[in-house]
């Protein structure tokens, strides 16, 4: 018996002793990592959350048919991500983490004030960056390895055109978003837009992303008698107070974001009865196509609740994938003029990269936009446009 | 700015200001007697909020029981953390300002896991506006102003008509002599520790079905109640009553006429200047 166990330690022992020379493992060495900074919690996690749950889920996939083929060989993705919170610092230090110790090539960060806060070391580093994120001069040729990832204000300000046609009884905007680069940028871009159009653009105000007492910023722009307001950039967290403390202040009017929110976040802050008639982009509930529904499905199976805002912001796992796909490289330069010709499919149909006209550069993806209002609680789709440019 | 604006932004400003008063007394009446600052009110505050999401609303309590239990939860706790932290270093105010530091660190962080990472948010407990003199107001907001001027009253007679009052008092004005007369000072600094922290409870509390919550949600009404006994005298009970309202009238009215930034900068400006002038506070000794 003693020798029997003698012989098993010894085996044991020798495995162990060997293993270090042993040649190492495919999944071991085949690994492509892909970074992921984005905020996990605080008031723009329900935007963090699917960002990072959707890119997981498209790479295990990938990851379960055998993994992403470059010539004969197959690679495994891997997602590290990182919560920032929303906090400019956190989110510097976390793509710099991402660059400097975890040794990744690629990343997709949201928020438009921390990816302007890294543009210098992505750009040094010459990472490839597929953003969700707001912000002037993001997509520029000064940031060639950058290509956002969701409609821009630049992109979703069509959805005015359509209010113009189908609702000409709105006439006076006011506009609230953040006090950052992605609130004053979308409020630029917004209130230019719909001033061309013929609004009358009545009150622009901004906010700390802290903020919970909306009330004063709120009794100003009340004064002015808008139709809509217009909270473009603002997280769901914010939405949802600001829509509650504006009913209780006696505003009839409507609400509308043409960037992203997870409106069933809103209506729990709000109060379902309050957020009725809000005009949203990105997030739809209903009536959703056979191939969102089966995103759905999976989706709600890999994480056990189902989050709409998944749909548009698995955007930057689909481009890389299409773009590596069609590059046969793992080169971040070959990548991005890969992004810049590839179509692919997203969840809404085919996507490309353009908007050279606009931006200077094709580094903005354009596919056809889906717009909702929020009907007994739950975002029904309204349209779906095409960019103004392509 | 018209009239009925200003009204309502004065309405408002009390409403806030008022919570103010209830985050900054704790912090002052603990000051006056320990001459500690405690950087943990934001994180007692934000634990106020989460007793009414889980007792009231998700455990159905009426909402004003479970407004007291938070209050005995976190006075309870607050005692503790004197036992266990202010008495032990032997009341240093910097091993204390760190000790209490790392605990508000620790509640946050430990927040996110326990209570989840996305905003809460507890279901309005009076729901519904009254129209004041053509203005509009949210009665739950009009609701914090009679509460926590209950629970100002009932803190001014405990200090000033109890003899455990009186043994704070003491302790205030020269905790050796308090002491030479029989006074406990451990257990009078105990009480004083329960009586902040279950005022920054009642705060977070009162806010809970107003705002969301976070594990974050108690920064900014910790800097507001830093201001706010800066500007009414450290230590100084009147003060933080008064810089307590002035703080939420600013805050209101101003950033309704100009805005929110100009308001936040002028809170400011108008307590630098307040300084120059009385370098300490409004009703705080030399």
């Amino acid at each position: 018996m003693r020798s029997k166990r003698s012989v098993m330690w010894l085996a044991f022992l020798t495995v162990a002793a060997l293993s270090p020379f042993a040649p190492p493992t495919v999944c071991a060495q085949d690994v492509i990592r892909f970074g992921v900074s984005t905020p996990l919690s605080g008031p723009a996690a329900p935007w963090g959350i699917p960002h990072k749950n959707a890119t997981e889920l498209i790479f295990d996939e990938l990851n379960a048919q055998g993994g992403l083929a470059i010539g004969s060989k197959k690679y495994r993705l891997e997602v590290v991500a990182y919560d920032h919170k929303y906090v400019i610092a956190e989110g510097v230090a976390t793509v710099n983490r991402l660059i400097a110790k975890d040794g990744v090539k690629y990343i997709s960060v949201l928020g438009g004030s921390v990816v302007k806060a890294i543009e210098e070391p992505v750009n040094e580093s010459r990472v490839l960056n597929l953003p969700l994120a707001y912000a002037d001069g993001l997509v520029s040729p000064k940031n060639p390895l950058t290509f956002h990832a969701f409609p821009s204000p630049p992109e979703t300000t069509a959805f005015w055109k359509w209010i113009k046609e189908k609702h000409p009884q709105i006439k006076r905007v006011a506009t609230l978003s953040p006090n950052d680069d992605t609130g004053w940028w979308s409020i630029k871009v917004e209130a230019a837009y719909v001033q061309k159009l013929g609004y009358e653009v009545v009150a622009k105000e901004f906010f700390e992303r802290t903020m919970t007492d909306f009330n004063p910023v709120l009794l100003r722009i009340l004064a002015q008698k808008p139709d809509i307001i217009s909270v473009l950039a603002s997280p769901a967290g914010s939405v949802g107070l600001v829509i509650k403390q504006a009913r209780e202040l006696g505003f009839k009017g409507r609400f509308i974001h043409i960037g992203q929110i997870d409106t069933s976040v809103v209506a729990n802050i709000a109060g379902k009865a309050n957020v009725e008639g809000t005009w949203v982009h990105g997030y739809v509930q209903n009536p959703l196509p056979e191939k969102i529904k089966s995103w759905q499905a999976r989706y709600t199976k890999k994480y056990g609740e189902w989050n709409a805002t998944s749909i548009d912001f698995a955007n930057p796992a689909f481009a890389f994938v299409a773009a590596v796909k069609k590059a046969q490289s793992l080169d971040q330069k070959k990548i991005a003029e890969a992004l810049q010709t590839v179509e692919f499919e997203n969840l809404w149909g085919m996507a490309h990269f353009g908007g050279k006209e606009y931006y200077g550069i094709g580094n903005q993806i354009l596919y056809p936009m889906p717009f909702s209002e929020v009907r007994d609680g739950v975002a029904n789709l309204v349209v779906q446009l095409a960019p103004p440019h392509n | 700015m018209t009239a009925a604006l200003l009204l309502q932004s004065a309405i408002i400003g009390i409403s806030i200001g008022s919570i103010y008063i209830l985050m900054a007394l704790g912090l002052t009446l603990m000051f006056g007697m320990m001459h500690i600052i405690n950087f943990a009110h934001g994180a007692v505050y934000m634990l106020g909020a989460f007793v009414i999401y889980y007792v009231f609303f998700q455990g159905g309590a009426p909402y004003f029981a479970a407004l007291v239990l938070a209050m005995v939860l976190l006075g309870a706790f607050g005692y503790l953390v004197e036992r266990s932290v202010y008495r032990p270093i032997k009341g240093g105010i910097e091993p204390t300002l760190v000790a209490l530091l790392a605990l508000t660190t620790f509640l946050q962080a430990a927040g996110y896991p326990v209570f989840g990472q996305l905003d809460k948010h507890v279901p309005p407990v009076f729901a519904g506006t009254r129209n004041i003199l053509g203005v509009m107001i949210s009665v739950e907001r009009l609701m914090i102003i009679p509460v926590a001027a209950v629970l100002v009253v009932g803190l001014y007679l405990f200090i000033n008509r109890t003899r455990l009052g009186a043994a704070m008092r003491a302790i205030e004005q020269d905790k050796e002599a308090a002491a030479l007369q029989g006074v406990n000072v451990h257990v009078v600094n105990g009480l004083a520790f329960a009586i902040g922290f279950a005022l920054a409870a009642a705060a977070g509390a009162l806010m809970a079905p107003i705002f969301k919550l976070d594990p974050m949600m108690g920064e900014q009404p910790l800097l507001k109640a830093f201001i706010i006994i800066i500007l009414g005298g450290l230590g100084s009970i009147p003060g933080a009553i008064l810089g307590g309202l002035m703080l939420g009238l600013i805050d209101s009215i101003v950033a309704t006429a100009l805005g929110a930034e100009p308001a936040f900068l002028l809170s400011f400006v108008f307590i630098i200047g307040l300084l120059l002038f009385r370098p300490s506070g409004l009703f705080g000794h030399a």
